[in-house]
């Protein structure tokens, strides 16, 4: 074990492949911290448990825990790695980590809305990513869009792992003073020093995000039966929040719907126009919370399924977010599989959009069958010469895809409509951007029709920007149309799950064959 | 062993419901836990042995490539319906006492928790090991258990929690249980537990899968 004496602080040297950065560091240093600020993620909360952070030794040795050892070998990791949540620098070292770039999840879509003066700033706290948008509030024309990772990451990447820090006192206000911070960080970089007439800021985010914030209570949300509480909207001056702009500046939080639905899926909700349809439309967020609106203009029923973790690439052997090395795209080439890289470089992992495509590779090329079982039970399903899916890999795809089906299916059910039903589906999210469609339909992700579904792009920073143009944010005229529906208490969960899990449109092709 | 048996069981690991289903492809058109079990009283076969010879050895299969990473939860929720339609035709033989079983368990996910898929689980194996299984059901709060354990004294208490901020109600409901019945066996379960926890909160054990369970289970009773 390595003691530190805080009054000695011996110097070594950090640097970061392959960008080439060089840092100097106190010897003792977690890696963790050094790495954070680089975007690296740790999926389950720098608890050593899923090997999403590691990185390569290239020079040079880092401190492990004891256990190290186990540990990677339980990950299956070669000996010159090392889990960054889990390692001290202690002399000169070179890591190389499997890349750091991310997606900018802005956009700049039409809406209608009546001119103010000024401007405006958008932002979308999201539990992964925050997205801040500068917009001129004559032209609604967005300015600038500053992105950066939600600081509380480092505290896990799940909803759940952030209630359980903020449910001391301090961890509440360690998360808040975060969050806050790198919102005016962003705010800053979006006026860039400029001397211009800001008047309001806008931010909307899930229920969490919205207390962690604000600073309120998260007991209540961490248990059944989830209760918020406070659920308005809440407006500060820069002075509460600590942020040096004009005192004229109004920001508010927007309020969420219920316990489980924020001001983001309201947000995604208004920039889809669902609210307005009078026929039957649908959201989908394939996010961290998968969540699930289906309505028309009178009625609205939402839901949030455990879908997101497989598509984010948390539970796939070898998932990966859709960063640079990342597999996005899978190709059936008639003798050979064809893929596509992001950053064209070699193959690191895949990612969501990767994922749902070699799935169905392997069920069109007759390696999977239309139960989900892999044919050769000896064979890997290989993509490239390094990366492959197991059979957990395409059972994990199966909970994820056979949740948002069954979660789809059962708030279809609770308006007594079908999925016929239904005349378009909104798939919001950045994840959702990079998806083949025709996949999707086919794997029965979404059981619909392909041509009635439209990709919105991230739908929570649209409706923010449109929120930019309202003066009440109290959403009275909504919240009584919105219900939430617990999937897990439905009586028929288990069973429409399962029977979604299956590959209901490769059946046929099964009994052609015999 | 008895033929039609061996087709039970081979329906339950498989997770063949009846003739009709399409799952898996390749015992399309076969009979499944539905129709074999209906034939198996039909032809005089004693409950108890349709209960041992069929569904036990069927649950043992899937159930031990389960813990050996060979099968995961879809396989496990798949044998689990073909469980269920075969235990529809077996359950007025257990109601009427023909069939002895190992004993009563008391089964509940805990206060503030909703989530049953694992729960359901260890019920589908527990239940095709022999065991009376009582289902709480979820958002169980101590006093349910208490209530439910007068009715049932002999029985062993199993509590499920998925979520890292539910499972400190597994100390609550540990404490009230074992204050009031200080010999009642209590196992618990779920993705944040450990056998730490187990220990450190006065329960009985900590099982990672439902299989490794059934067989502690049937050592210690």
């Amino acid at each position: 074990m390595i003691t530190l004496n805080k009054n000695y602080k011996e110097k070594i040297k950090l640097r970061i492949e392959p960008i080439g950065k060089d840092l100097d560091v106190i010897k003792g240093t977690p890696l963790i911290d050094k790495l954070f600020e680089y975007g690296i993620e740790f999926p389950c909360g720098g608890k050593g448990l899923c090997g999403g952070c590691k990185v390569k030794l290239l020079s040079g040795d880092v401190k492990n825990h004891e256990q190290y050892k186990e540990l990677n070998c339980k990950l299956g990791l070669d000996s010159d790695f090392r889990l960054a949540c889990n390692s001290e620098l202690i002399e000169d070292t070179t890591i190389e980590i499997p890349q750091l770039e991310s997606l900018i999840l802005a956009d700049n879509t039409a809406f209608t809305f009546t001119p103010l003066v000024g401007f405006g700033i958008a932002i979308d706290i999201g539990t992964t990513t925050i997205v801040a948008q500068l917009v001129d509030l004559s032209s609604s024309q967005v300015l600038g869009v500053q992105t950066s990772r939600n600081p509380q990451s480092r505290f896990g990447s799940d909803i759940m792992s952030r209630i359980l820090h903020g449910l001391t006192t301090a961890g509440s206000d360690e998360l808040k003073k975060l969050i806050r911070e790198e919102t005016y960080s962003l705010i800053k970089l979006l006026l860039n020093s400029k001397d211009i007439n800001l008047k309001k800021i806008v931010l909307v985010g899930n229920s969490v995000m919205h207390h962690l914030f604000c600073g309120l209570d998260v007991q209540p949300l961490s248990m059944f039966p989830f209760a918020t509480t406070n659920n308005e909207s809440i407006e500060y001056s820069p002075v509460e929040l600590d942020w040096e702009l004009s005192s004229e500046v109004k920001i508010i939080f927007v309020r969420p719907i219920s316990s489980f639905i924020g001001s983001d899926i309201y947000a995604g909700i208004i920039a889809s126009g669902m609210d307005k349809h009078t026929q039957l439309t649908a959201l989908i967020d394939l996010g961290t919370n998968g969540e699930i609106v289906v309505g028309s203009s009178d009625r609205m029923v939402c839901a949030s399924t455990a879908a997101g973790p497989a598509f984010e690439g948390a539970t796939i052997h070898m998932g990966m977010s859709a960063m640079s090395g990342a597999i996005s795209s899978v190709n059936n080439n008639d003798t050979r599989i064809d893929y596509h890289v992001i950053g064209n470089q070699d193959a690191l992992g895949i990612c969501g959009s990767g994922l749902i495509d070699a799935v169905s590779v392997f069920l069109q090329n007759g390696s999977v069958d239309a139960g989900g079982t892999i044919v050769d039970e000896k064979e890997k399903l290989r993509i490239g010469d390094r990366v492959f899916l197991t059979q957990k890999d395409v059972r994990e795809f199966q909970l994820a895809k056979g949740a948002l089906a069954a979660g789809l299916q059962i708030l279809v059910d609770k308006l007594c409509k079908s999925l016929d039903d239904i005349t378009h589906i909104f798939i919001a999210g950045g994840f959702g951007n990079f998806i083949n469609l025709s996949n999707v339909t086919r794997l029965g992700m979404i059981e619909v029709d392909q041509s009635k579904i439209t990709k919105l792009g991230n739908s929570a920073l649209i409706g923010a920007k449109m929120l930019l143009f309202t003066d009440d944010y109290s959403l009275e005229n909504s919240i009584s149309k919105i219900e939430h529906i617990s999937l897990d208490s439905d009586e028929n969960f288990q069973d429409i799950f399962v029977n979604k899990m299956f590959f209901n449109n490769y059946i046929s092709n099964d009994i052609a064959d015999e | 062993m008895n033929e039609l048996l061996n087709k039970l069981a081979v329906a339950i690991a498989r997770g063949k419901v009846n003739q009709k289903s399409p799952f898996p492809p390749d015992m399309k058109g076969e009979f499944g836990a539905d129709e074999l079990t209906k034939q198996a009283l039909e032809e005089s076969v004693a409950p108890a042995a349709i209960l041992n010879d069929g569904l036990m050895i069927g649950m043992k299969t899937v159930g031990d490539k389960f813990e050996s990473g060979k099968a995961f939860i879809p396989d496990m929720l798949i044998a689990a319906k073909a469980m269920n339609v075969a235990m529809v035709h077996l359950k007025p033989f257990f109601d009427s006492g023909e069939v002895e079983l190992k004993g009563d368990f008391i089964l509940g996910t805990v206060a503030g928790d909703l989530h049953d898929i694992g729960k359901n689980i260890v019920r589908m194996v527990l239940t095709g090991n022999g065991w009376n299984v009582i289902d709480l059901g979820t958002d169980v709060k101590p006093e349910q258990f208490i209530e439910t354990l007068k009715e049932y004294p002999n029985a062993v208490i199993g509590m499920s929690a998925l979520l890292t901020t539910t499972m400190m109600q597994m100390e609550t409901t540990t404490t009230a249980i074992k204050e009031v019945s200080p010999d009642t066996k209590i196992y618990i379960g779920g993705a944040p537990i450990s056998q730490e926890f187990s220990d450190k909160i006065g329960a009985d054990g900590y099982f990672p899968d439902p299989n490794k369970f059934a067989k502690h289970l049937a050592s210690v009773v």
